[in-house]
């Protein structure tokens, strides 16, 4: 197992920062169960699966990887595949200090206008773990509903949380009422 | 002849033709011809009516029909040309009596002829396809008089101006005109309709369009219903009396319709006198009338419901909102009630019972009572009230009664199960303080809320009437033990022991009971747990009731009724004279509201002062000392201090209560979920929420937010999970 000492080592010989979201593109690539650790089958799997058998091949394809965000179905699958590889072990849900890093992290990528009202509104009136349905389900919102929300529909089965942040932004009048 | 054959005889007709001589035919016609002048010159007696018969007889006979015929029909125009003059001659009144007269003449005239003319109607008239003589008759009368230029016009306007006359009051020759009336339709139903009946509807129209213009602007609307009534019963009794019977139904329309249907709003919405004013001082005769009216025109009930509607909601409204009202939750139930009846009452004496009203009455009581949402409290506190005190020496009947209309309301209740919980609350107190008024009663009340609600609803209800009987039971087993005498001198303990699950949750009560109490207590409870082993007791000293004998300065004996609480507060002073609260508080570990609601009665209360407090004020601080009151008086020995009745909620124990019962619905709702999505496997989100509400509204209206967050509960808890392509659907993972 490479803990996170290992982890640490791992990325000072990418010359790349722990926190830098290629760590994550990579991790999905060797689908590693929890963040800041890596089975020695899941490391050697990974590197495999993407056809690289060195640390410099690796370096190189750093660009490649990171612009794997970029595609509208790898982001999905590694957005999706960044619930359970944050969340702490045993855990149902994502601690909310976890997930706005991670969604902060995630949405550099690609820019969501709304990220940050919304963290705002869960530290404000929410405080407390976020659910894997809703994790889902925000990027579809995002993806889907624009920042006037005009076409939000609220018969739409979203998530109670994400029908709670649009009354949020109703009430703050960051968009008008319907 | 043949002998040897029989033969049949025939005998043969004439070979030749017989001619009759033209002269002949001419003469023939001539006689005729008299006959009909004769006739109409009313000079019939001399004539033969079998020579006559015959001559037309052979004029048809020897083909001359044509010539017959054509004959008559230029005689007939002729003498009714000059009828035609004779009655256009006559002077005003006469004028239709003139023709009233000339008209049976006419016919009698006619049916001579047609005697005459018989054999001429069956044979040739048939083959040749001409009019037949009675049909000519009138059809030659039709034109020439009738619709005579100058009869035409003078015929129509005169009756017109007798049926207008009429109707300001004069008295007019019925006769007359029903002679008229049949006179027209005898000429055929076109005639009637187009020479007299369309006019005649016209002519009504304005007249009621502008009687009702000046009636609805100078009177009320009761005394203008009075007389809408009154005009149409008088044009229904014009028709019977003289018109044709089939112009019933159109003058009738044009009268609901100029007087009635025209005003509707205005005569309803009439300020002060209108359908609201009505319903409001009861004036049933005047809502009957409006009833029956107003049921002639389409939309003329509808029209009435709806603001019956509209003001019963908004009466209502008012009612429940009024925040003078809600001070007494028994006085606004009665209201309620009081309501109630007195629309019932109108429905069923004016309204004949109308199904469609008494549905507008109950779905305007539903709408404004679940407006208050104290209401299930309040309807709770009602029959708390009745059962304990309002229904006392009531005959069974008066009872089935009250509770009846206790369960009508019920019925319009969307959050049943507030109810449920407040009557738990308010049966438990009853149970335990034994302040109900009849078992019976109250049996009866639950078996109305179990036909209504179903078993669940009063199963813990009825655990609770068990667990009193049982304690009956227990408290004989355990007196017949000896362990409950201590002769005269030790305290006697009654116990009520309570199953936890059917009696309403409480927050754990403590008190430090005196040491007299608490040994009767241990001694009941090993009795009973020798008896129960595996259970456990627990005493809920916040239920409990004690009666003291004190005595006060004087030798002043009075038996006290308190709480438990209070008998602990009291017992104290057999130690000492006055105390702090402090050193009240620290003694009897009582929790701080309960101890200064007790203490407030205990002091505060004119009448009741066992205790002076001082500072002699009316609410309790944590500083003030309290003194046994040696000067405390009453008239009665008995003297009942504590308050374990039911009473109107404060604000936060209300809160907590609401709190309780949304807590009590989460599982409710997920069952319901559960339940759902395993029949149907994969639903989308309306339908889940609208059969989750089907499911439930009989006990509350589900908040469609609620079941969303449940549902959410549920795919996490991975009873559920979303369709990967479709959001709003949901699947059953089993």
């Amino acid at each position: 197992m490479i803990m996170v000492d290992g982890v640490s080592a791992f990325c000072d010989d990418l010359q790349v920062d722990p926190g830098d979201v290629v760590m994550l593109v990579i991790s999905w690539h060797m689908k590693a169960a929890t963040m800041s650790e890596f089975s020695k089958q899941e490391f050697s799997n990974g590197l495999q699966s993407i056809g690289v058998d060195s640390l410099d091949k690796l370096k190189s394809l750093l660009p490649y990887l990171r612009a794997e965000l970029k595609d509208e179905h790898k982001f999905r699958e590694i957005y999706n595949f960044a619930f359970s590889w944050a969340k702490e072990k045993g855990q149902k849900s994502l601690a909310l200090d976890t997930a706005l890093g991670m969604w902060q992290l995630l949405f550099a990528e690609r820019v969501w206008p709304l990220v940050d009202p919304w963290c705002q509104f869960l530290q404000a009136k929410h405080n407390k773990a976020i659910s894997k349905d809703t994790w889902v389900q925000l990027l579809d919102f995002s993806r889907t509903i624009v920042p006037s929300l005009s076409n939000y529909d609220a018969e739409g089965a979203w998530p109670y949380l994400i029908d709670e942040f649009v009354e949020y932004l109703r009430d703050i009048g960051v968009v008008h009422p319907c | 002849m043949n002998p040897a054959k029989k033969k049949n005889f025939k005998i043969e007709p004439f070979k030749h033709k017989v001619e009759m001589d033209p002269k002949y035919a001419e003469k023939t016609w001539k006689i005729l011809e008299d006959a009909i002048h004769e006739i109409y010159n009313h000079n019939a007696s001399g004539l033969s009516f079998e020579e006559l018969y015959r001559n037309a007889y052979n004029m048809v006979l020897h083909k001359y029909g044509e010539k017959l015929y054509s004959g008559v029909v230029q005689t007939m125009t002729q003498h009714l040309r000059e009828i035609a003059k004779i009655i256009e001659g006559a002077q005003g009144g006469l004028f239709l009596e003139e023709l009233d007269v000339k008209w049976r003449e006419h016919n009698k005239s006619l049916q001579m002829i047609r005697d005459i003319l018989m054999y001429m109607d069956r044979t040739f008239v048939n083959n040749f396809n001409k009019t037949p003589v009675h049909e000519l008759g009138l059809n030659l009368w039709r034109d020439h008089i009738v619709r005579s230029p100058q009869i035409r016009d003078r015929l129509l306007n005169t009756l017109l101006d007798l049926v207008r006359r009429e109707r300001t009051g004069e008295v007019i020759n019925r006769g007359l005109m029903r002679n008229i009336t049949k006179m027209l339709v005898e000429l055929g139903t076109n005639v009637y309709q187009e020479d007299f009946e369309r006019p005649f509807l016209d002519a009504a129209s304005d007249f009621y369009r502008l009687e009702s213009q000046q009636l609805i602007e100078t009177s009320d609307c009761p005394d203008y219903l009075r007389k809408a009534e009154k005009r149409l019963n008088e044009e229904i009794e014009r028709v019977a009396h003289y018109l044709d019977s089939k112009s019933e139904p159109k003058i009738t329309q044009v009268v609901e319709r100029e007087v009635i249907g025209n005003r509707m709003r205005l005569l309803v919405e009439m300020e002060n006198s209108g359908l609201i004013s009505m319903l409001i001082d009861d004036k049933y005769d005047d809502l009957g009338r409006m009833y029956n009216l107003f049921r002639r025109i389409s939309t003329g009930l509808q029209t009435m419901r709806e603001l019956m509607t509209a003001h019963l909601r908004e009466t209502g409204r008012q009612l429940v909102m009024d925040p003078e009202r809600l001070k007494d939750p028994v006085e606004f139930v009665q209201r309620l009630l009081d309501e109630k009846d007195k629309y019932d009452r109108i429905i069923q004496q004016s309204f004949h019972n109308d199904k469609m009203f008494q549905n507008a009455l109950n779905s305007s009581f539903e709408y404004f009572i679940n407006l208050n949402i104290r209401s299930p409290e309040f309807i709770s506190l009602f029959v708390d009230d009745k059962l304990r005190k309002g229904l006392k020496g009531a005959s069974e009947e008066d009872v089935e009664l009250v509770l009846d209309k206790v369960m009508m309301l019920f019925r319009y209740l969307q959050e049943k199960d507030v109810f449920e919980k407040y009557y738990k609350q308010h049966l438990a107190k009853r149970l335990l303080s034994g302040r109900t008024v009849s078992d019976d009663a109250e049996r009866s009340l639950i078996v109305k809320l179990k036909t209504e609600c179903g078993y669940q609803f009063t199963s813990k209800l009825e655990g609770m009437f068990t667990d009193m009987k049982t304690s009956r039971d227990t408290m004989q087993g355990f007196n017949a033990t000896g362990a409950g005498a201590e002769g005269n001198e030790g305290p006697t303990l009654t116990v009520q022991v309570l199953t936890t699950g059917s009696w309403p949750t409480q927050s754990g009560a403590r008190c430090n009971m005196p040491t007299e109490i608490l040994a009767m207590c241990d001694k009941f409870k090993m009795y009973y747990l020798s008896t129960h082993t595996g259970r456990r007791l627990t005493w809920q000293t916040n239920m409990g009731t004690a009666d003291l004998k004190a005595t006060f300065g004087d030798g002043n004996k009075h038996e006290l009724n308190v709480s438990t609480y209070q008998m602990c507060i009291l017992c104290l002073f057999n130690q000492a004279d006055r105390l702090s609260y402090r050193e009240i508080e620290q003694a009897t570990d009582i929790p701080a509201p309960d101890l200064k609601r007790s203490l407030q009665s205990l002091a505060c209360v004119k009448g009741k002062n066992v205790l002076r407090k001082e500072p002699m004020s009316k609410d309790i601080s944590e500083d003030d000392t309290f003194v046994f009151n040696d000067k405390f008086s009453s008239k009665f020995y008995k003297v009942k201090i504590s308050t374990v009745v039911a009473q109107k909620e404060s604000e936060p124990e209300k809160q907590e209560t609401r709190q309780k019962v949304e807590e009590d619905r989460k599982p409710q709702i997920e069952a319901a979920i559960v339940r759902i999505m395993k029949s149907r496997r994969l639903l989308d989100h309306n339908n889940i929420i609208s059969e989750v509400t089907k499911q439930l509204q009989a006990r509350f209206m589900p908040n469609p937010a609620v079941i969303k967050k449940r549902i959410e509960s549920l795919i996490e808890r991975e009873f559920l999970e979303r369709d990967r392509m479709d959001r709003k659907l949901y699947r059953y993972l089993a």
